[in-house]
């Protein structure tokens, strides 16, 4: 999969405010508790992933740990590159400028020249500053060969009301370098010429998160949260290009994309948690909304059926709806037209990602856990947006992704 | 910006209202503290989860946990 | 005249939360269903522990109650560890897990906890011979075993 490289924030912050659980003790002052998974994504036609991850959590004291949690993700397979399908076979030049590779006719161009394999390391340290205080402190690093991306974050949660309240506040910092293959293409510029900017480009990231969580009744915890995110510097994709088309919808050209130098971004989210005897609905719905233009709906359904013996099921479904595309997303670009910002990725574009899955758990001896995740994902856009010109107008515009997930976890305490 | 003042707002209001709220006692907390009912009992699989979200859509953001469970100790 | 009235009366809200109050008429349900109530155990230390099957310090604490209550037990120092589960089923559960040393009660609607007015789980106090309160507790750590234990001692030294 086309993994982003932004990704690491935001996770930093769900992961460190992960530990502020009120919940969940361990039964012991001190102890280790491991957790490893191992995630195989594929894509019909395109990328091919396997992500393992191990987690080790060591307890200091009833309420201090520190964990460490490693991961290595590797990356094969084909990407859409972002120029448009045509009725003849069309070649490109690799970002490295060593290698060429050609489309058929009628087909989304795809770049199978990725090969990827990213690591990334990252270490918490949770405690208490009262009894009704809790802080993680998160740093973490991670690395490919194009891209590094280091970061702090710091999250506080405070209890109220008996521990019926809880209000949490989080911040992070991630500093991103980006060293693409080939350089870093000058935005807008034709291929054909392989204009570079630089070697390198940075990135800063900063979020804040700021939620409430309230215990509703006996069975029912609801939580809200809202996070701001400021991405800034290089924020276009290096490899990513834009057809350029004349009236006939011919490709006269392709370029480089380029996206704004800022980025600021919201989220809105709820979820709740209820217990219907032993099992447990869990759902949840985000709105997010940027300064780039884009708008999205979440839903997100899990039923977890446990039955008795400890194993359970808990079908899923989540529904993402991008109700609104980026400002400057353009899936081809009129000859002629001049444009501050383009980028064709598709990502960037309205659409609908539809998951499906189940996840199936046992529990194993000293408190562990062994579960089988599987799961369906579809995304969808406009394959026939309205106004596109000449031999555009037979074409499927938005490329279509269908990918299934399987992922294995493990944990297990000592 | 002011699509963030109703939610500062009822972020308040859901504190303040706290106090109103049925109050589930400590003695109480059978249920919340299950691990089926924490809000991250399995934190590598949210960690997997936004990995793939994040690469696949521009939407991101929105989790961070912190309150409910059995509020022990 | 109002001035001093209210001066008054806040130095007394100050003051008298620091008189030992004693714990309230308190009665509990026994295994077999009897009732016990706290003023029976009058001239015995009791080390009144709240806990529930669910409560993950409460194993904790557990092995530490069986602990004070050999070592004190004849010098008139009584644990009593009350559980507060909803079904009787899930206590006995954790007892066959961590079996008791000491005794045990069940209220499983909470009453004796509202009285005592808990503020998280486990809770424990500590009663003098007299019956009145001399210390309470929340939570169970490591680091808690050397200072009860310690007030525990005091109070049986008295």
């Amino acid at each position: 999969m086309q993994l982003k490289k932004t990704t690491s924030i935001h996770q930093a912050l769900a992961l460190a405010s992960c530990s502020l659980l009120a919940g969940v003790q361990p039964a012991r002052a001190e102890g280790w508790e491991t957790s490893a998974s191992i995630l195989y994504y594929s894509e019909q036609d395109r990328v091919q992933a396997i992500e393992p991850v191990v987690r080790v959590k060591k307890q200091l004291s009833e309420d201090e740990h520190v964990a460490v949690q490693v991961v290595a993700d590797s990356l094969t397979g084909a990407s859409p590159n972002g120029a448009v399908p045509t009725t003849t076979p069309q070649t490109f030049t690799s970002p490295s400028g060593e290698k060429t590779y050609t489309t058929p006719a009628n087909e989304t161009p795809l770049d199978p020249t990725f090969r990827d394999e990213r690591f990334a390391l990252s270490v918490e340290w949770a405690r208490p500053l009262g009894r009704e205080l809790r802080s993680v402190l998160q740093g973490h690093f991670s690395g490919e060969h194009d891209y590094k991306s280091m970061g702090l974050s710091a999250t506080l949660a405070r209890d109220f009301n008996t521990r019926n309240t809880t209000l949490t506040g989080g911040l992070s910092y991630n500093s991103d370098e980006v060293d693409p293959v080939g350089g870093v293409p000058v935005g807008l510029s034709d291929t054909v010429f392989r204009e570079r900017i630089s070697g390198t480009e940075d990135k800063q990231v900063l979020e804040a998160l700021i939620g409430v969580t309230q215990v509703l009744s006996r069975t029912t915890l609801l939580q809200l949260n809202y996070t701001f995110g400021q991405d800034s510097g290089y924020l276009t994709d290096p490899y990513k290009l834009v057809s350029v088309v004349d009236t006939g919808g011919n490709p006269v050209s392709i370029m480089h994309e380029k996206r704004p130098g800022e980025h600021t971004r919201h989220a809105l989210y709820a979820r709740t948690l209820t217990a219907f005897g032993r099992d447990v609905l869990h759902a949840s719905y985000r709105y997010y909304w940027d300064d780039w233009g884009v708008n999205a709906h979440t839903v997100d359904l899990r039923y977890r059926l446990q039955f008795s013996g400890g194993h359970y099921l808990e079908p899923q479904l989540r529904y993402s709806l991008q109700s609104s595309a980026a400002d400057f997303y353009r899936p081809y670009l009129p000859q002629g037209e001049t444009v501050e910002f383009v980028s064709a990725d598709y990502r960037l574009a309205t659409m609908t990602t539809t998951t499906l899955g189940v996840k199936y758990g046992i529990p194993t001896r000293r408190d562990g856990e062994f579960a089988l995740r599987v799961g369906y994902m579809v995304q969808t856009g406009e394959d026939n947006p309205a106004g596109a010109p000449g031999q555009l107008a037979s074409q499927d515009l938005f490329p279509d992704t269908k990918a299934i997930m399987v992922q294995l976890n493990y944990s297990l305490l000592f | 910006m002011r699509r963030a003042v109703p939610l500062i707002l009822s972020l308040a209001l859901v504190v303040l209202g706290g106090c109103a709220l049925e109050r589930v006692h400590p003695w109480e907390r059978d249920v919340l503290a299950r691990k089926s009912m924490q809000l991250d009992a399995y934190p590598l699989d949210t960690y997997l989860d936004e990995h793939i979200y994040s690469s696949k859509e521009t939407a991101r953001g929105g989790q961070g946990v912190g309150g409910g469970g059995c509020g022990c100790n | 005249m109002l001035r001093r009235l209210f001066a008054s009366l806040f130095f007394i809200a100050v003051l008298l939360p620091t008189f030992a109050a004693n714990a309230p008429e308190l009665i509990f349900t026994t295994a077999t269903g009897e009732s016990l109530p706290l003023a029976s155990l009058r001239g015995k230390v009791v080390y009144l522990d709240f806990w529930a099957s669910w409560c993950a310090p409460c194993r904790q604490s557990f092995p530490w109650m069986a602990q004070m209550q050999e070592r004190y037990g004849e010098r008139g120092f009584v644990v009593l560890a009350v559980n507060v589960d909803r079904e009787r089923a899930e206590a006995q559960r954790f007892l066959a897990a961590s079996p008791a040393k000491f005794r045990i009660a069940y209220d499983p609607n909470g009453d004796t906890a509202r009285l005592m007015n808990i503020k998280g789980m486990p809770s424990s106090f500590l009663i003098g011979r007299d019956g009145a309160i001399l210390s309470s507790h929340i939570g169970f750590r490591d680091t808690d075993r050397a200072p009860r234990e310690a007030e525990i001692k005091t109070l049986l030294d008295r």
